[in-house]
């Protein structure tokens, strides 16, 4: 896979997001070049929930991190609100940060140790001047009641004092203090615990009903994706493999890397038999992917083609799209 | 006795800033020869503790420990350090959950592996380098002789992982410990790994005891599972038993809030309301009381015991699921 | 907080207020003038009404310890504290900007730390602080201000490599990621977020550097290039140097104050260390 290719852009009046090309680079500690994203575009449509799932190293948290500008990405376009992110001076960028906020993955040190609930819910609203100072405090009330904290219990306790869950609603309450359009969550419920894990994403999802928002969920977990998403991309060493929606993509994966990474997941239920499609070895080195398809010293399928020329995105009916010369049936 | 390992009545507290932590209450469980037993739970629930606790490996001085640890019919509780730190590695092993902590950092592979054979075994230096290459052979590391002179960093996690393991059969220990040994791994590379450990326990019929909060992957790799709350073992059956009947609310509700492929996309998960009870303080009733949808008041007042219901199949509950009184 | 210390710190902290009430309240202290000739020379300890004893001079070693409180914790606090605000301020900026600013400044530093300390003090009073005529005197303020400036210069590599690694560390924390994806600007997440974090670090380091600076300044004494007429402990030192034969005391009284203060700016940067160490773990 390895793939690039626009094929999946429709463009349209519900496109809130267009990434075009997008090029993360940076040098490692032994000044070696790396490209973390290779050339990745994107339409994020309106009220969708688009998951990026991938294992780690393939780019998925930069990519986001790239969108958001907070990582500098080499080249490429993001197009958000009529203007060109990556072309927009950094005071025009700092204008649109409320309208795409970020949930990450350490629900603990994405707080400041020193600040109170109520303080970190008020900073967004402090920095853009939001209302009168009552007005504020209503809104924050209003917050943690949307994220199921009862107000007058948390207000004035520090984060360390709560556990990865409450610390995760509060870093979503603090999110949506500014009204976002776009939410980008960084692998938001992997450092929980299971059975808090269905909390937050319950959660996420009534957030996102409640606040009209559209989200960019990022995982390396194709079962957690599976219940948040209506639209999933695959990841690997930068570069796509296959997007499409999930029923299709998780009944029938058309990449050999979906297919891999499916059976991989290990399911709750002995009597489910495991052909698990076990690939070998481990993924390439990023300083020096594979010519071709990135994919194809793991896969199964590889030829010759798959050496000399990079697989494009292609259709395949149903809204799912795949970059791989020889797609499974 | 036939079993390779009897647990009884192990019991541990912590004296912490907070009071006195109950961390594990009074577990017990037995393990056959070359059987394989997945401990489950969240963090939280004691089963770290209890594994390092079977070992022996609790060194902390706050730690209170009572029970009885039976392995081939030696009381290993009652043992000094240096007789059990001689069952280490040649009856007991253990592979933890981060490779890049567990391995030494600034040691070659080949001298990490071949520690083991050479002051457990008495083996010369180039026997245990011998061995040492067929170890990394039988983990499916290729180019083994390679790998003897590199370092930890120069590895990927999962061959990091792979060379845990190798130094933990080294010494052909009868159990295995593996204490949530692929949580940092990739999904793909922990099935690789859950894979290796499984053939290498036939191959050198070794018994196997798996700490993990998957679900997920006990169900494909154990023989019977024994479910941990809040230190104490819920409920313990063949693992097809388990998940055909389950009779603990909370296994049934962290089986239910689980997001799985074979779901529909884009439905709300069920949850399990509040959180666990605080461990230092005392509990009145059954510990998952304050958050069992079927609670009742028996439940908040009296501490259920485990029952065998049959079957091979212990819970401990009142009202267990799929039982008629 | 006060309360969680254990008992070296107690006594430390006991100590350092008193040399602090000495600095401070000296001058108003019944003492006898410590350049007054007395009758008694090389007297010792609580002898013929003189609490420490005398020097050759006869001068009353108690009244010289408390005038010289003044000059030996003033120079180390004022060097210190200027020495960490600048210090403080180049570090956070190498810290949390990176790129060109950071290679400059840790050139910087690093050329500054490469420097002893005493020759670097050297060669400032040399150039600054005395005069090309050998019959003529500089100003005692201004060898004073001269010592100042040179331990300042010293102290702040010292407290910006501290300060540069803890902002490094501080500034990829996730909430300053976060706070930056809000729109806040840099100045304000450097006040608000990374300051607060850093300061601990600062602190401890910070007491642990007066008590090494008192060192020094006893040093410079000894050298012959301390505060010149102005007394303080090094001074008392630099006297007495060669009277261990017949007046001890005289030599045993500073060093002893001095040994002591050190032990206590250790021992509560120390417990510092520590108290802010636990707190940060429990974060």
């Amino acid at each position: 896979m390895a793939g690039s290719g626009k094929a999946h852009i429709q463009g349209g009046e519900d496109v809130v997001l267009h990434v075009e090309d997008l090029v993360v680079e940076y040098r490692t500690a032994g000044n070696q070049k790396v490209q973390a994203v290779s050339g990745i575009s994107l339409d994020l449509i309106k009220g969708e929930t688009l998951a990026i799932v991938g294992e780690s190293g393939c780019g998925k948290s930069t990519f986001g991190k790239a969108v958001m500008q907070i990582v500098a990405p080499k080249s490429g376009s993001v197009v958000f609100q009529g203007s060109d992110l990556m072309k927009s001076t950094k005071e025009e960028l700092r204008q649109l940060r409320p309208k795409m906020q970020m949930i990450f993955q350490d629900p603990v040190s994405s707080l400041d140790p020193r600040f109170t609930v109520s303080k970190i819910v008020k900073e967004p609203l402090e920095i853009w001047s939001r209302g009168s100072d009552s007005e504020q405090e209503s809104k924050i009330d209003e917050l943690l009641n949307s994220v199921g904290l009862e107000p007058a219990l948390v207000r004035e306790r520090h984060a360390y004092e709560f556990s990865g869950g409450q610390c995760q609603r509060i870093s979503i309450a603090r999110a949506l203090a500014l009204d976002p359009e776009i939410l980008i969550c960084d692998e938001p419920v992997s450092a929980l615990d299971v059975s808090v894990q269905a909390q937050i994403l319950n959660l996420l999802q009534d957030m996102k009903d409640q606040y009209g928002l559209t989200m960019i969920f990022i995982s390396h977990d194709l079962a957690v994706v599976k219940a948040v998403s209506t639209r999933v991309m695959v990841m690997y060493l930068g570069k796509v493999c296959e997007i499409g929606n999930p029923t299709d993509l998780y009944k029938n994966p058309r990449h050999h890397y979906t297919s891999a990474l499916i059976s991989a997941i290990p399911v709750p239920d002995p009597e489910f038999s495991i052909s698990a499609q076990i690939i070998d070895g481990d993924p390439p080195s990023p300083t020096n992917p594979p010519s071709g398809c990135r994919f194809r010293t793991r896969c199964p399928a590889a030829t010759e083609l798959c050496a000399a020329e990079e697989p494009q995105l292609r259709e395949m009916g149903g809204g799912n799209y795949v970059a791989c010369h020889h797609p499974r049936d | 006795m036939s079993e390779l390992l009897r647990v009884s009545n192990l019991d541990v507290r912590f004296d912490t800033a907070r009071g006195l932590l109950h961390a594990v209450k009074d577990v017990s469980f037995n393990l056959e020869p070359g059987e394989s037993l997945g401990i489950v739970g969240e963090s939280g629930s004691g089963k770290t503790v209890l594994s390092r606790a079977t070992m022996g490996l609790l060194t902390m001085s706050t730690a209170k420990k009572s029970g009885s640890v039976v392995l081939n019919d030696v009381e290993i509780t009652k043992l000094s350090r240096s007789e059990l730190r001689s069952k280490w590695g040649t009856e007991m092993a253990i592979v933890f959950q981060d490779p890049m902590t567990a391995l030494n950092p600034v040691r070659r592979i080949g001298d990490q592996i071949a520690e083991g054979p050479r002051v457990r075994l008495g083996m010369s230096k180039k026997d245990a380098k011998q061995r040492a290459i067929e170890l990394l052979k039988m983990v499916q590391i290729a180019e083994p002789e390679k790998v003897l002179k590199k370092f930890p960093l120069q590895l990927s996690g999962g061959m990091r992982q792979r060379v845990m393991i190798a130094i933990a059969i080294a010494c052909n220990p009868k159990i295995l410990f593996a204490d949530e040994p692929t949580t940092a791994l990739d999904v793909t590379v922990q099935a690789q790994i859950l894979g290796l450990i499984s053939s290498l326990r036939k191959q050198l019929n070794m018994s196997l005891i798996l700490v993990t909060h998957d679900l997920g992957v006990v169900a494909g790799h154990t023989d019977k599972i024994a479910v941990m709350y809040a230190g104490e073992i819920v409920e313990m059956a063949p693992t097809k038993e388990l998940f055909s009947n389950v009779r603990m609310p909370y296994t049934e509700a962290l089986l239910n809030s689980i997001p799985r492929i074979t779901n529909q996309s884009g439905i709300r998960l069920p949850v399990i309301e509040g959180r666990l009870p605080d461990p230092t303080l005392p509990q009145n009733g059954c510990g998952f009381s304050a958050r069992c949808k079927y609670a009742t008041e028996k439940c908040h007042t009296e501490r259920p015991q485990l029952v065998d219901g049959g079957n091979g199949h212990m819970y401990r509950c009142f009202f267990p699921l799929g039982v008629n009184k | 907080m006060l309360r969680n210390l254990g008992f070296f710190s107690k006594i430390s902290f006991a100590w350092l207020s008193l040399m602090l009430f000495f600095a401070i309240a000296g001058p108003l202290l019944p003492l006898p003038d410590p350049s007054e000739f007395s009758d008694a020379l090389g007297a010792g300890i609580f002898t013929s009404g003189h609490l420490l004893g005398t020097d050759l001079n006869g001068y009353d070693l108690f009244a010289n310890i408390v005038v010289g409180s003044r000059n030996s914790l003033f120079i180390a606090i004022i060097s210190v504290g200027l020495g960490s605000l600048l210090g403080g301020i180049l570090g956070i900026a190498a810290g949390y900007l990176r790129g060109k600013t950071d290679y400059v400044l840790t050139i910087f530093f690093n050329i500054f730390l490469s420097i002893p300390n005493l020759i670097l003090s050297l060669v400032l009073i040399a150039v600054l602080a005395t005069s090309p005529d050998p019959t003529q005197t500089v100003a005692d303020s201004r060898r004073l201000v001269v010592i100042i400036i040179s331990l300042t210069i010293v102290i702040i590599p010292i407290l910006g490599r501290i300060t540069r690694g803890s902002t490094l560390a501080w500034t990829n924390a996730e909430f300053v990621v976060a706070a930056k994806s809000m729109g806040m600007k840099d100045l304000m997440i450097i006040r608000r977020h990374i300051i607060p974090n850093v300061l601990p670090s600062i602190y401890a380091v910070a007491f642990l550097a007066i008590g090494i600076v008192i060192v020094v300044e006893g040093a410079l004494s000894l050298l012959g290039i301390g505060v010149g007429q102005g007394i303080s402990w090094g001074s008392m030192l630099a006297r007495s140097q060669g009277d261990l034969e017949y007046a001890p005391t005289s030599l045993f009284v500073p060093l002893t104050f001095l040994a002591l203060t050190v032990i206590a700016c250790n021992q509560i940067g120390d417990a510092l260390r520590q108290h802010l160490d636990s707190r940060e773990s429990k974060l």
